[in-house]
């Protein structure tokens, strides 16, 4: 039997695509349908939970079963999680069959079994009066024919897939040198001349032609860094110049002053070097070479040669405004002492220190566990969240984490692309898109914040400014990495160190999501494929690196 | 080792998943004796409440090892 199980938030299509089955002779359709009651109660909604990759697998193995008796030909299951307004489909069965008696057969047994194994709960009734934010929202959205996928956790590549083709690249700005440290470059440079300009002298000492003879020569002139005074040597003749000046002429070598004896306008020279000791004119670059590519994030080495080059006034990419919420009762101001039970609030000055190395500017409130209270809060915020071009939301450690971000961001108008990865740390992961602007809800232990941090909310500031988006590199581990195999792929905090023009990758001691002692010294995450254990000293790894 | 809880078993743990480190394999008995001694309010849903490991309901023999993925699943009401 073929079998399609969705898990969605959005309303269930009026009209559900069903596959096309030439000896299907009984089309089966069911809506389940939240009532306008509950235990004799009016209400308005109700809201549903699931454990997704579970309930996907229970429904499978129900209808797997139950079809070996009752034969048919295919199943489709859409179960609604989330607020779902009465009136509205919870639930949505299809089934396909030769005959009318098995589909009748399978559905009701399906049915009183699904309410029986599949992990799905009604949470809670909303009461008639309080139609609340999430519900508006969530009667918003367009029915479609496709409902997005949204429960099933995404791998590691297919969420940094969603999030590059879901990022806009934003447009670029000009702006002065001073201004473009950590921003991204959006045009191609060329060299304006030749660079060197002229042949220098890398060396404080005296210019002979490169193949004359003579041993005693005539100082004919003295250069220093600034002088620019061409003439042609001739043999027998010498001129003293200082390292970075600029040579009179074509063919010359340099000779160190401590290999000349000097008196008065005469030199001898003691010994020759066997290196000419002069950088050449268009060494470095040639007139019209392109020498950065669009792309390139702009670091201090780099800003230092457009400077050079004359290049003042550069097209990049903007600074991008950041709003971030951190959120959980527990979390204190890190400068107060917590009481049992309390942890002071470290994901704050790491979220403003990785923005900066993307020239991100942050705005960072800390908001109510209280959902009302956290939204009247931001009501009164200015500029509002949504004027930004990125709001992260850092999740208090604690009770309901997850129900809380989520609601927050649709009620700032976001719409969430996926809620899980199936990774640790930072397996929780919220992304959410409204039109251009982006938002990421981050599970709130300090680790998972370092991760996700540089996985995906990195990944997607590339995007929007128009880097080169990062990928995995290759290393060797310098000793063993010692891992249980686990289900969810593993980004293992690690150190990188080059060595002999290899890239070493030392695994770090790891227990908890939450340790944050390794925070310092982590250089790279090795990538630790689902189900894979341990690895030996001196294998092969994939790495992601965290010091961009 | 990742415990997840749900529905009314999150509202008595107040968390929705807890890390475990068994030292060795557990029992269900042990892994509830481990479970009720950080969340005591546990006690009453344990009668009612069903151990799936990997996504899948977990037999009454069944072992829980550190890289098991396993959930405490209270009564459903799906549908």
């Amino acid at each position: 039997m073929k079998i399609e199980i969705q898990l969605v938030q959005e309303p269930i299509a009026g009209k559900v695509s069903l596959p096309v089955l030439d000896p299907a002779g009984a089309w089966l359709e069911f809506r389940g349908v939240v009532r306008d009651q509950e235990m004799g109660q009016k209400i308005s909604a109700l809201e549903y939970e699931a454990y997704p990759e579970m309930a996907e697998r229970e429904i499978r193995r129900l209808l797997e079963g139950i079809s070996s008796r009752h034969p048919c030909l295919a199943a489709k299951v859409v179960h609604r999680i989330g607020v779902i307004p009465a009136g509205e489909a919870a639930i949505y069965v299809g089934i396909a069959a030769s005959h009318r008696g098995e589909a009748i057969a399978l559905l009701a047994e399906f049915m009183d079994r699904l309410k029986q194994d599949v992990p799905i709960w009604k949470r809670r009734a909303l009461p008639a009066a309080a139609a609340n934010v999430s519900l508006r929202v969530s009667r918003s959205v367009q029915p479609t024919d496709s409902p997005r996928r949204l429960q099933k956790p995404l791998s590691l590549d297919e969420a940094l897939a969603e999030i590059q083709a879901r990022c806009p690249l934003l447009p670029a700005v000009r702006a002065s040198l001073e201004e473009s440290f950590g921003r991204v470059l959006r045009e191609t440079i060329c060299a304006s001349g030749d660079f060197p300009d002229h042949d220098r002298s890398t060396r404080d000492g005296y210019a002979i032609l490169q193949n004359d003879p003579s041993e005693t020569f005539r100082l004919v002139d003295t250069l220093h860094a600034a002088d620019w005074r061409p003439r042609e040597l001739k043999a027998g003749e010498a001129v003293r110049i200082a390292t970075g000046a600029s040579l009179p002429c074509h063919n010359l070598r340099v000779v160190m002053q401590e290999n000349v004896e000097r008196v008065g306008d005469r030199i001898r020279v003691l010994h020759r070097e066997s290196a000419m000791n002069v950088r050449r004119r268009g060494e470095e670059m040639r007139a019209g070479e392109s020498i950065l590519q669009p792309g390139t994030r702009l670091n201090a080495g780099t800003l230092a040669l457009l400077a050079s080059l004359g290049c003042t006034q550069l097209l990049v990419g903007p600074r991008l405004k950041v709003c971030h919420f951190t959120t959980g009762d527990e979390v204190i101001p890190s400068d107060q002492t917590p009481k049992p039970g309390q942890v002071r609030d470290s994901n704050s000055i790491l979220i403003r220190s990785l923005l900066q190395s993307f020239a991100g500017d942050v705005v960072q409130r800390h908001l109510p566990e209280d959902f009302e209270a956290a939204k009247r809060m931001i009501s009164i915020l200015n500029p509002q969240p949504s004027t930004f071009d990125l709001v992260l939301v850092s999740g208090g450690a604690s009770v309901g984490e997850k129900d809380f971000t989520r609601p927050l961001l649709e009620s700032l108008g976001f719409e969430i692309v996926f809620s899980q990865v199936n990774v640790r740390p930072g397996r929780p992961l919220i992304f959410a898109q409204n039109g251009g602007h982006i938002a990421f809800g981050l599970p709130g232990n300090p680790l998972s914040h370092f991760v996700c941090f540089h996985l995906f909310v990195g990944n997607a500031l590339t995007k929007l400014t128009g880097g080169r988006p990062p990928t995995f590199h290759h290393g060797t581990l310098a000793a063993m990495l010692e891992a249980e195999p686990n289900p969810r792929e593993t980004l293992w905090p690690a150190r990188c160190e080059e060595k002999g023009g290899k890239l070493e990758l030392i695994p770090l001691p790891w227990n908890s999501s939450g340790d944050v002692t390794g925070l310092p010294s982590t250089t790279a995450l090795i990538r630790v494929r689902a189900n894979r254990g341990s690895f030996a000293a001196g294998a092969e790894v994939n790495f992601w690196p965290v010091n961009f | 080792m990742r415990v997840l809880f749900f529905a009314q078993l999150k509202d008595a743990t107040g968390c929705d998943s807890v890390e475990l480190a068994p030292p060795a394999p557990w029992t269900g008995d042990q892994l509830w004796t481990e479970l009720l001694r950080t969340f005591p309010k546990l006690a009453v849903h344990r009668s009612q409440a069903r151990l799936a490991r990997n996504w899948e309901y977990a037999p009454a023999d069944a072992l829980f090892s550190n890289a098991d993925e396993v959930a405490l699943i209270p009564p459903v009401s799906g549908g």
